[in-house]
């Protein structure tokens, strides 16, 4: 019996289907570019980022200068601070900019033996293989949009500056920056630095500066001691470590809004278009189809069928409907994310985010909505008498 | 069973007057009775016929069905009390066309809470009784305009009420299925129905106990 109804509705479920489809394919970018500006919030709120201070040659994230080994040193002794992990960071192909990731490939070179000291990615999610364990040499750790990209995983190896790395673990997708990071030991991420900067092979080549392979750093990852307030830490560093670059944590998180606000923009006005876009169509199509069978009401309130049964009645058809053209909604976007996720992801990009909140939040929407339209379109129905009804059906 | 005591209904006009279709008009309908209503088009017959079957509201008089003024009661208990007392039988028949012939019938039973299995077995009864049992399965679409009409008498009679009002119905029948139509309301009133007739054909008008004509809104004595 559900079975017929359903397929008396055939083309109003197709057409409530595409209104959902529509509404989650679209909340499904937006969710994509919240979970990266999220990621991100979340980690430079999780560490206090320290650069040397100057123009310096590591073009990465921390973009400062050389944070010798002595500076960070001195910032492991403030007060507060739990722990400095040095880091280099490196521009892996700087031609190559990414759209929805917003970052561009990068190597993090990362010392081993200092525990991550950022509280909200103590230990990064792997997918397959392992992480990195202190020692070891030329060996990586992919992100999850680098290593699809690139058709490496554990086992691969992998070129850089000359140097082959054999790769031993992919992490999990993030869908935030590190999804596009290499993940190396530190020793070997300055070996790619001094490869990679002729500057940088003239100044140790003359001796002139007293640099070792340890002051080779682009910044540090500073965690803090519980119950610390990161700001005041970030402050004192400031105050007691001279040249470095200090970035107090909710400062970065403001600029990390300030510099994605244009996407937040962007992904209120696409929620806001999907709601609109999806949520009308869907109501049109269910308060369309009450309407064509107003005939059938106006027989059977002639009938004997109460305002109450008819509308229990509609209700129950309605909430079948939009459930099912909810339902097949959902397949269709998530079959066309899938479609479109498959082709963008051989450049190691990804569009969707199809989340849960996102799916259930959808169908409730639709079925609310469906309900809501069809009890006003019922509404409507009932109001005219059974003979009004028949006559405007004829 | 059936008392109009000045019934009275006027529509808007397209122009914007009111146009007045029926003038107090009185009728008693005794159990039993077959009463047919002629009339030329546009005359209100079928608006007569709406008013005592409550599908629409009056603009005034009374309407009694039995000892109940049903005229004075609210919209829900007039869907009960339609369901209750009155069949229909309409010249389009008015079948839902999402429905088998069998369900069709059934939907009679759905609103006033009959037991199912008890109306099921008295659609059968009627389905077979009209000679569209083999029918039973079948969508409007893929009925006759006789096989169309038949299943809605069925539906009519399904709760035996005891008001049977039928609009033309055999306007859109040959003479063979409109006789066993009018052969059915015949019966009706035999067993005990008061029935209400509106055509203009003429077996149907001959079997008629009383015949009245509506005219300028009156309705007269024919």
């Amino acid at each position: 019996m559900v079975l017929r109804i359903l397929r008396g509705y055939a083309f109003t479920i197709a057409g409530i289907a595409i209104g959902v489809g529509g509404l989650v394919t679209l909340g499904a970018m937006s969710e994509r570019i919240v979970r990266f500006i999220e990621g991100g919030d979340r980690f430079v709120l999780g560490q206090i980022s320290v650069a040397g201070r100057g123009m310096g040659m590591g073009a990465g994230f921390t973009a400062g200068g050389l944070l010798p080994a002595a500076t960070i040193r001195a910032i492991a002794a403030v007060p507060g601070v739990l722990g400095v992990q040095p880091q280099v960071m490196l521009p892996l192909n700087p031609s190559v900019s990414q759209f929805m990731t917003l970052t561009q490939e990068l190597v993090l070179g990362l010392d081993l033996a200092v525990p991550a000291p950022n509280r909200h990615y103590r230990d990064l999610p792997v997918q397959a293989g392992r992480f990195l364990r202190p020692g070891e040499r030329k060996v990586a750790v992919l992100g999850a949009s680098f290593a699809a990209s690139h058709g490496l995983r554990p086992g691969s190896r992998l070129t850089l500056e000359g140097a082959s790395y054999e790769v031993v673990g992919v992490l999990e997708r993030m869908l935030t920056a590190p999804d596009r990071f290499v993940f190396v030991p530190i020793e070997d991420a300055r070996e790619q630095w001094v490869a990679k900067d002729r500057l940088l092979q003239t100044v140790l080549a003359s001796g002139a500066a007293a640099l070792t392979a340890a002051d080779l750093n682009t910044g540090a990852a500073v965690g803090w001691t519980d119950g610390q307030d990161p700001d005041a830490v970030a402050r004192r560093i400031r105050e007691r470590v001279p040249g470095v670059n200090v970035q107090l944590p909710s400062e970065l998180s403001g600029l990390l809004r300030s510099s994605t606000a244009f996407f937040s923009a962007l992904l209120v006005g696409i929620g806001a278009l999907a709601l609109v876009i999806g949520g009308l169509s869907l109501a049109n199509t269910m308060a369309a189809a009450v309407f064509e069978r107003i005939r059938d009401f106006g027989v059977k309130r002639a009938l004997g069928a109460t305002d109450l049964q008819l509308a229990r009645e509609v209700l129950a058809e309605s909430l079948a409907v939009t459930l099912a053209g909810g339902l097949a909604g959902l397949a269709l976007a998530l079959a066309l994310g899938a479609s479109i996720d498959a082709w963008v992801g051989r450049s190691g990009q990804e569009l969707f985010d199809f989340s849960p909140r996102l799916l259930a939040g959808a169908l409730v929407f639709s079925v609310l909505l469906g309900a809501a339209a069809a009890g006003y379109a019922t509404w409507r129905v009932v109001a005219l008498s059974p003979a009004e009804a028949i006559r405007r059906g004829a | 069973m059936l008392r109009a005591a000045g019934l009275a209904k006027s529509y808007r006009a397209p122009s914007g007057g009111q146009i007045q279709v029926l003038h107090d008009v009185d009728l008693a309908v005794k159990a039993g009775e077959l009463i047919v209503v002629t009339g030329a088009s546009g005359s209100g017959k079928s608006t007569l016929l709406n008013l005592l079957g409550l599908l629409e509201d009056a603009d005034g008089g009374e309407l009694w069905y039995g000892d109940e003024r049903v005229s004075a009661l609210g919209r829900s208990a007039k869907s009960q009390a339609r369901g209750r007392c009155v069949g229909f039988v309409f010249q389009s028949f008015l079948l839902v066309s999402s429905l088998t012939a069998l369900e069709n019938v059934l939907l009679a039973a759905r609103y006033v809470g009959r037991p199912a299995a008890e109306a099921r077995r008295r659609a059968l009864a009627l389905l077979e009784q009209l000679g569209v049992a083999d029918r039973r399965d079948h969508y409007p679409a893929q009925l006759s305009g006789g096989e169309q009409q038949r299943v809605a008498y069925c539906r009519a009679v399904l709760n035996d009420p005891p008001l049977l009002l039928a609009d033309e119905p055999t306007g859109n029948l040959d003479d063979a299925n409109g006789a066993v139509i009018l052969d059915g309301l015949r019966r009706r009133a035999g067993a005990g129905a008061a029935v209400v007739v509106v055509s203009h054909h003429p077996d149907v008008v001959a079997g008629g106990s009383t015949v009245y004509r509506l005219h300028e809104g009156r309705l007269e004595a024919a």
